[in-house]
């Protein structure tokens, strides 16, 4: 039974047109998914009530995995088939992860050219997009049943400061689910559409988000549903984990540990860690008992600890205003966003940095999943009158390798997106037929200190004096902030193009392998089942149609007509049993079409029957 | 006859006009879909129609074009839940036929 | 979607340095609205892809035209006057006196005991004589005069580039 949602005046779907869609939040330590019923953004629950899923799978030889609170509190007693704060290792190389600190309760394997690093487990080596991939499965799963129905997309948040890599990586993880994925929206900004459509909050706001791996903070400019993001920054690894981290550091040097901590152990101080942290949201103090050590960590202490995390927050905040060129005083608002925005010294400092109280009225939990079901909402179809509208930032600049090793950049960071912006090079060698192009992210003058996206080369370039060829290098950054860069020499219209995959991405190959492996047979199912839907429809309607034909049509319909309508039901009849889904679904919208003049004459007659029977009193009187 | 809500639908009615903010009601009534079949309409109403009946129910107000009133005379709007999914459900006694997910029916 | 027509037509702007940052704001606000690839996710994938390109354009246009360095050296391009760093010598000896004075000041600044303060009374400095040659500019390219004006584009870029060099070293100092 399809349960029915409250539509826009004039925008009640037809049979079997719902649009469903939802907004999910991938974060760090738990992630949740939303969705607009009725007009209301709302978060969805699994069958225990719970909206928050831990972010944490764990996998068995028979190399099933268990997702949530479930694989959550097998953290200590299973560490290395469970894991966790996945979203930390997205996009990134063996180099990165190894700065987020020194011990890791994890076994990575590092792959040969330099990609992301895998987890070694009971049921193999497991790559965090896969893993990230078991997380959207359950909560499109629980969208699915929460909707009554196949979801037509979501929008999946990432934080604004994700670099290429990253968020291509967190792409390839829905690639691997099936589920399409309208728009990848920047966490910071979804958390402000929340709060502009809900809080009709206006003018400049800042948005500050501490989440559990990453901080972002953006600058928007609010005004009559347009909201345009002035300027973002942040760091992609900083987050409450660190906090857990110096924390944990702490109680093990209190209790006299070894620097060399099993993986079991460092799981355990890093959840009491956790706890402890968010005891001391509420009191002054708290008491720890772990791994057989007890003692007390007051929030004065706790504070000293976590204060150097706080400030390069707010070395970010300030380099975001200047980036805005903007003072603090010109916020209007400052919105907290994520866990960590609970911790009290976050608060505080950030109050005082912005000379204002933060708004904290839409749960920091909740805010970015409710916003990006908002825009999932509306980039389906179900607003079409919404005029609502995000102007979003690229965060990091992208640019070439020039001469000496040095970056060109080529797009600045906070430039709008979409973009296409195109430079100009030549040649530099007489007789030079190819030109190598390096594309690389970040702010850095020296190559090596920025990300290194794809190589590619221009071959067929027509031999010429130096300087006399021209090469057009273009970079195009479409509405998720993923680019595509081509190059192409002018004078003989030679032409090299490449969708940029990140070195430490997933090849196409590897994502044809992993949809093959984990999950094709489950998508066979689905189209099976589809299909079969679609059958049943194509012959009810057949059916349907036949019998309407033989009781009014003659009545109803001129022999033109008619005889139109008996060949759309032949075109039914033929195709009732086709194997292909988008025919037979063509197929039933051309005859919906086709009938749909039919069916208003139809149900004028009827009304007139129906009325016949009833008064126009006996209508008033039942009201 | 009458067409009636119960409890449970007025109270997420009156949830879901507060949260949008505008809008005096919401309309109930049936279009056609394709060969023969009805379907059922359920909208907010930012402007009502000066032929529309109107039934007040609690807080709530229900407006339905005199058209449709004849295929829906007699019908409760109910909001149910089914597992995770939830929503509302027209209890129309007039109908003598649905399609296997309730979406489109005859009468 | 036209986008072949210059960046002052596509906003509905009169061609002039002078602009209106507010109608310019609400103009590329409504282009935005009516062209951005959101509107557009329920079209064709030819239409999608027209979206990304037009409003790239429009994107484009806004940056430049809110840029006073940029919108100056579109100004000039509009007069087939194409600036590019590497060919153009700002031959005021004044000027360039004042300009190593300053970069002296910046390069000696990290020694001062106040860095923050001495930095932003040098960003203040630099950013009122940068108004100062946009107006210049602008009195000069009123007149046609697009050869002085070209002059003070150089110079405008100078003291631009000066400014990014605040702000590098502020960025800096900001990192702990």
């Amino acid at each position: 039974m399809v349960l029915l949602q409250i539509s826009e005046p004039g925008q009640s779907p037809s049979p079997h047109q719902r649009r469903r869609a939802a907004g999910i939040d991938l974060g760090t330590t738990n992630s949740l998914v939303a969705s607009v019923r009725s007009g209301t953004p709302e978060v969805l629950l699994d069958a225990d009530n719970q909206y928050l899923l831990p972010s944490v799978v764990r996998y068995n030889a028979l190399k099933e995995s268990t997702v949530g609170y479930a694989a959550y509190l097998q953290l200590s007693t299973d560490p290395l088939n469970t894991l966790s704060s996945v979203k930390r290792f997205m996009g990134r190389g063996i180099q990165d992860i190894k700065k987020l600190g020194s011990q890791m309760p994890y076994e990575l394997t590092t792959q040969v050219d330099g990609g992301m690093p895998n987890f070694k487990t009971v049921a193999g080596d497991v790559s965090p997009v896969e893993a990230s991939a078991e997380i959207l499965k359950v909560l499109v799963s629980r969208s699915e049943e929460a909707l009554g129905g196949t979801l037509d997309g979501v929008v999946l948040t990432v934080p604004a400061y994700f670099d290429e890599a990253q968020r291509q990586a967190t792409k390839d993880a829905a690639t691997l689910t099936g589920v399409k994925v309208l728009r990848l929206l920047n966490e910071p900004t979804a958390a402000a559409v929340a709060y502009g459509l809900d809080q009709g909050a206006e003018g400049i706001i800042a948005i500050y988000d501490f989440g559990g791996g990453t901080f972002d903070v953006s600058i928007l400019r609010l005004s009559s549903g347009v909201f345009q993001v002035l300027a973002t920054g942040g760091d992609s690894s900083l987050g409450g984990d660190d906090i857990d981290r110096v924390v944990a550091q702490w109680f093990s040097e209190k209790a006299g540990f070894s620097d060399d901590l099993s993986p079991s152990l460092q799981r355990e101080l890093l959840m009491s860690a956790r706890i402890a942290k968010e005891e001391l949201s509420e009191s002054i103090f708290t008491e720890v008992n772990v791994a057989g050590w007890t003692g007390v960590l007051s929030r004065e202490k706790f504070n000293l600890l976590i204060n150097p995390l706080v400030d390069k927050t707010l070395g970010c905040c300030k380099r975001v205003l200047r980036d805005a060129k903007l003072k603090a005083s010109d916020i209007t608002n400052v919105v907290m966003v994520g866990g960590s925005t609970r911790t009290h010294l976050v608060r505080q400092k950030v109050a005082d940095a912005f000379h204002r109280e933060p708004l904290v009225n839409i749960d920091p939990d909740k805010v970015v999943a409710l916003g990006a079901a908002i825009q999932a909402d509306l980039l389906v179809g179900n607003k079409p009158d919404e005029d609502m509208l995000l102007l979003d930032v690229i965060p990091l600049s992208l640019g070439l390798e020039t001469m000496g090793g040095l970056m060109e950049k080529i797009i600045h960071r906070n430039t709008t997106i979409p973009i296409i912006k195109s430079q100009e090079f030549t040649t530099f060698k007489d007789g030079q037929t190819a030109m190598s192009v390096h594309v690389l992210q970040g702010e850095r003058e020296l190559i090596s200190d920025c990300r290194s996206l794809a190589r590619f080369e221009l071959r067929g370039i027509p031999p010429l004096v130096a300087g006399a060829a021209k090469i057009q290098v273009s970079f195009q950054v479409d509405a998720d902030g993923l680019l595509n860069v081509s190059a192409k020499e002018l004078a003989s219209g030679v032409e090299s193009r490449i969708e940029v995959k990140p070195s430490y991405g997933l090849n196409d190959k590897d994502i044809a392998r992993m949809l093959q492996e984990s999950y094709g047979s489950a998508k066979e199912d689905m189209l099976a089942r589809a299909l079969r839907e679609q059958q049943v429809d194509a012959r009810r309607m057949r059916e349907d149609l036949l019998a309407a034909l033989k009781k009014d049509g003659r009545e109803l319909l001129s022999d033109t007509e008619y005889s139109c309508l008996e060949l759309t039901v032949r075109d039914l009849d033929k195709i009732c049993d086709s194997q292909s889904y988008r025919e037979i679904s063509h197929q039933i919208e051309a005859a919906s079409k086709a009938s749909e003049e039919f069916a208003a004459r139809r149900m004028n007659v009827s009304i007139k029957k129906a009325l016949a029977g009833h008064s126009l009193d006996d209508m008033e009187r039942g009201i | 006859m009458a067409i009636t809500m119960t409890p449970a639908a007025e109270q997420h009615v009156v949830k879901h006009l507060a949260h949008r903010g505008h809008g005096v009601g919401i309309r109930l009534g049936v279009k056609t879909t394709g060969c023969s079949g009805l379907s059922y309409v359920l909208e907010f109403v930012d402007k009502s129609d000066q032929s529309d009946l109107v039934v007040a129910s609690g807080e709530a107000k229900l407006f339905i074009d005199p058209k449709s009133f004849a295929f829906l005379d007699g019908t409760q709007l109910d909001f149910v839940k089914e597992g995770l999914n939830e929503g509302f459900e027209f209890k129309n006694p007039n109908v003598k036929d649905e399609c296997g997910c309730g979406e489109s029916f005859h009468v | 979607m036209n986008f072949s027509c210059d960046y002052f037509e596509l906003f509905g702007c009169p061609i002039n340095y002078k602009i209106d940052l507010v109608l310019l704001d609400k103009r590329y606000h409504e282009l935005q609205s009516k062209f951005h690839p959101d509107r557009y996710m329920r079209e064709s994938l030819h239409e999608q892809r027209l979206a990304v390109q037009y409003v790239s354009f429009v994107n484009q246009a806004y940056a430049e035209l809110k840029s006073p360095l940029f919108r100056a050296k579109y100004l000039l391009s509009l007069q087939s006057i194409n600036f590019s760093d590497e060919t153009h010598i700002v031959h005021d000896p004044l000027f360039l006196m004042e300009q190593i004075e300053l970069r002296e000041k910046l390069a000696d600044i990290r020694e001062t005991d106040q860095v923050s303060v001495a930095l932003e009374k040098l960003k203040e400095d630099a950013s009122l004589r940068y108004t100062e040659i946009q107006e210049m500019f602008e009195g000069q390219y009123n007149k046609n005069d697009f050869q002085v004006a070209f002059d003070s584009l150089a110079k405008m870029q100078f003291v631009s580039k000066f400014l990014d060099e605040i702000e590098r070293l502020e960025e800096e100092l900001d990192d702990f």
